[in-house]
């Protein structure tokens, strides 16, 4: 089945009175359970290509599908419900909200969709110990190393068992072994839970851990590679 | 429908966020905490600046009900005079009613030998008097120098007419009147004490003594100009009022404190107009700095605020975090402004506030030198409300600055 359907979806932006061509007629599908990474230069695009996949930019031209809805179509009140229930967010600098402790970031997106008081607790709390923070989620962000923060982000998107998860350049702001241990993470979450990651990177070591490659240059995908289907 | 959960994740974001820059809070909650200690402080000077003005005229001479044959109050008339019969006693049963005097009235000239001034000459009844009014009290609390027999020609007069007649103590000098049958008369009176009142203009006009002693000259007989009643509060004036018109008073008159002295009510509902237009001012400079730190702090955080409606945060949220930090940082001024406030009129309410410097004013208005302010529970629920709705105001703008912040506008990388 198809979590995520591009076709022919262009974007462009003004800049200094000149057309720039961010995305040029991209077409991409993405079915349930995938490890994805979308590698390409600075400028290639590949957030371009996220902002579009995740709502939070509309294409200038094309569609774009989750599970079979066309998000393009959608005003932005029900982009903001879509993001909420279809899709986990996991951004480069965690961005965490500061003032909440590691669970009630966790808990916040389940707030946002209405759960109750103890389920909202305790699916937070497993999450959370899910990705190994089951001692620190009572602790602030500032608390937690850049690895903890970016654990509690994994646990706040996959939290509300969501569609897709957009993972912006996840491994980043850490160092190399902080990075493969996120990665581990992330991979046994695809592999235990089938939740489908889309990374947008350019980390080496994520484009050698992604099952599927998708190069991007100049606002095209110029390369598809299916590196390693995962078990099903 | 609102959620109870949402309301709280709401209300403790907010609250978190007010702690989040502590100095930048402290000083938009200190300069909550200066407008409202300046609001309250200033409401409870005027509410003793207002309160001592009018107990003043009501000791001075007004008391809290006058009965007088209609129309002696426009126009002071020996012709208008009564026979009190057994109203007073009538009146002394009545709830609410702590005494009650009886007076003679009369406009007349006062004479030495050096100068001469019209004055209100008011017959007093020597005992009754004390209750109903401070004269005794303005004249030094002392019996030697206060009218004790009602028949004597025993006269008091303010210092400020002794200094213009040039006469003391002791001294002798000449009330002329024309009594009820036209007739002029010119009787000499001793100065038994002087008095000081707080109203400049009563001291100018004002001599006293004894009711039998106005009456003989007169020639009033048994006959009164008035009856001062003196309530337990007076609150209860109208009430009594009330009752009193109920006996037998066809031809008479029976007038409050508000009836007879509405300059006063007049001059307090402007005072306080004045001053919440000066205090609107004050809020209204508070306004934009609460709104200039709210918009800062959003600015601070554009990218968490992104970041939060990216998740899925519904701009209302966003909207509501920034209206309840902002009231966050009021009510922790508001705590603070009470708290002092409370202090510094519990401090002055014991030691008064001396505005000798600038006495002759106060003297004017009638207030006395040393203002006692105090503060009542609806001026702290006032004031309360306004800093509250202050905040809310001064929040509206940077909450919908806050609500309208595109995601991708705030992330530039996902």
């Amino acid at each position: 089945m198809e979590i995520i359907q591009v076709v022919n979806c262009t974007k462009d932006y003004h800049s200094d009175g000149q057309i720039v061509h961010a995305l040029r007629g991209v077409h991409l599908s993405l079915h349930k359970g995938e490890f994805a990474a979308i590698a390409g230069p600075s400028g290639s695009g590949k957030t371009t290509l996220l902002n579009c996949i995740g709502g939070l930019d509309y294409s200038t031209q094309g569609n774009v599908y989750i599970e079979g809805t066309d998000i393009s179509k959608l005003s932005p009140k029900e982009l903001s419900r879509l993001r909420l229930f279809k899709i986990g967010f996991i951004f480069q600098a965690y961005n965490l909200i500061p003032v909440l402790t590691a669970l009630e970031n966790v808990e916040y997106i389940l707030l946002l969709q209405g759960m109750g008081d103890s389920n909202r607790k305790r699916k937070a709390a497993e999450v959370l110990e899910l990705v190994g923070l089951k001692d620190e989620m009572h602790r602030l962000p500032h608390e937690l190393s850049g690895g903890q923060q970016q654990r509690v982000a994994i646990a706040r998107a996959i939290v509300s068992s969501p569609a897709i998860v957009l993972a912006d350049e996840p491994t980043a702001n850490v160092d190399q072994k902080t990075g493969s241990a996120l990665l581990d993470l992330m991979e046994h979450l695809n592999k235990e839970k089938q939740i489908t990651f889309l990374f947008s990177t350019h980390d080496p070591m994520v484009m050698k851990r992604a099952h599927r490659l998708i190069n991007i240059i100049d606002g095209m995908i110029v390369k598809d590679t299916l590196v390693k289907r995962k078990n099903k | 429908m609102i959620r109870m959960q949402n309301v709280k994740i709401v209300l403790m974001i907010g609250w978190r966020n007010v702690f989040r820059n502590k100095r930048r809070s402290l000083i938009v909650a200190s300069s909550i905490v200066v407008g409202l200690v300046v609001m309250m402080f200033s409401m409870a000077i005027m509410n003793g600046f207002n309160r001592q003005m009018l107990e003043n005229t009501i000791n001075t001479s007004l008391g809290h009900v006058a009965i007088h044959k209609k129309g002696f109050f426009n126009d002071m008339k020996l012709s208008l005079s009564f026979m009190p019969k057994d109203l007073c006693n009538a009146i002394k049963n009545i709830q609410g009613v702590a005494c009650i005097g009886q007076r003679v009235k009369f406009e007349a000239m006062v004479q030495s030998s050096r100068s001469s001034q019209g004055v209100l000459v008011m017959g007093i009844e020597p005992e009754e008097e004390k209750c109903v009014s401070n004269i005794f009290e303005y004249a030094g609390s002392d019996i030697h120098s206060y009218i004790t027999d009602s028949s004597n020609n025993d006269i008091l007069i303010s210092r400020s007419l002794a200094t213009k007649l040039g006469i003391g103590i002791g001294d002798k000098c000449v009330v002329m009147l024309q009594d009820k049958d036209g007739v002029l008369a010119a009787h000499a009176f001793i100065v038994k004490g002087l008095y000081q009142s707080p109203i400049e203009s009563f001291d100018k006009y004002v001599v006293y003594t004894g009711i039998r002693k106005a009456q003989e000259i007169s020639g009033l007989g048994n006959a009164i100009s008035e009856i001062i009643v003196r309530c337990r509060d007076k609150d209860f004036a109208d009430s009594v009022a009330s009752t009193i018109n109920s006996l037998d008073t066809a031809d008479l008159e029976v007038l409050t404190w508000k009836q007879m002295a509405p300059n006063i009510v007049q001059a307090i509902k402007l005072f306080d107009t004045m001053m919440y237009v000066f205090l609107a001012i004050i809020f209204i400079s508070i306004i934009f700095t609460i709104a200039n730190t709210m918009i800062m702090a959003i600015m601070e955080r554009y990218r968490e605020i992104g970041i939060m409606k990216s998740i899925g945060t519904q701009p209302s949220w966003i909207a509501a975090i920034v209206i309840l930090e902002a009231c966050g940082l009021g009510v922790l001024g508001i705590v603070a402004g009470i708290v002092i406030t409370y202090l510094l009129v519990a401090i002055t309410a014991t030691t008064g506030i001396n505005f000798a410097f600038y006495s002759e004013s106060m003297r004017v208005w009638g207030t006395g030198t040393t203002i006692y302010p105090f503060l009542t529970a609806t001026n702290s629920i006032v004031a309360t409300v306004i800093v509250l709705l202050n905040t809310i105001v001064a929040s509206l703008y940077p909450a919908y600055k806050a609500a309208k912040i595109k995601p991708i506008d705030a992330l530039h990388f996902i």
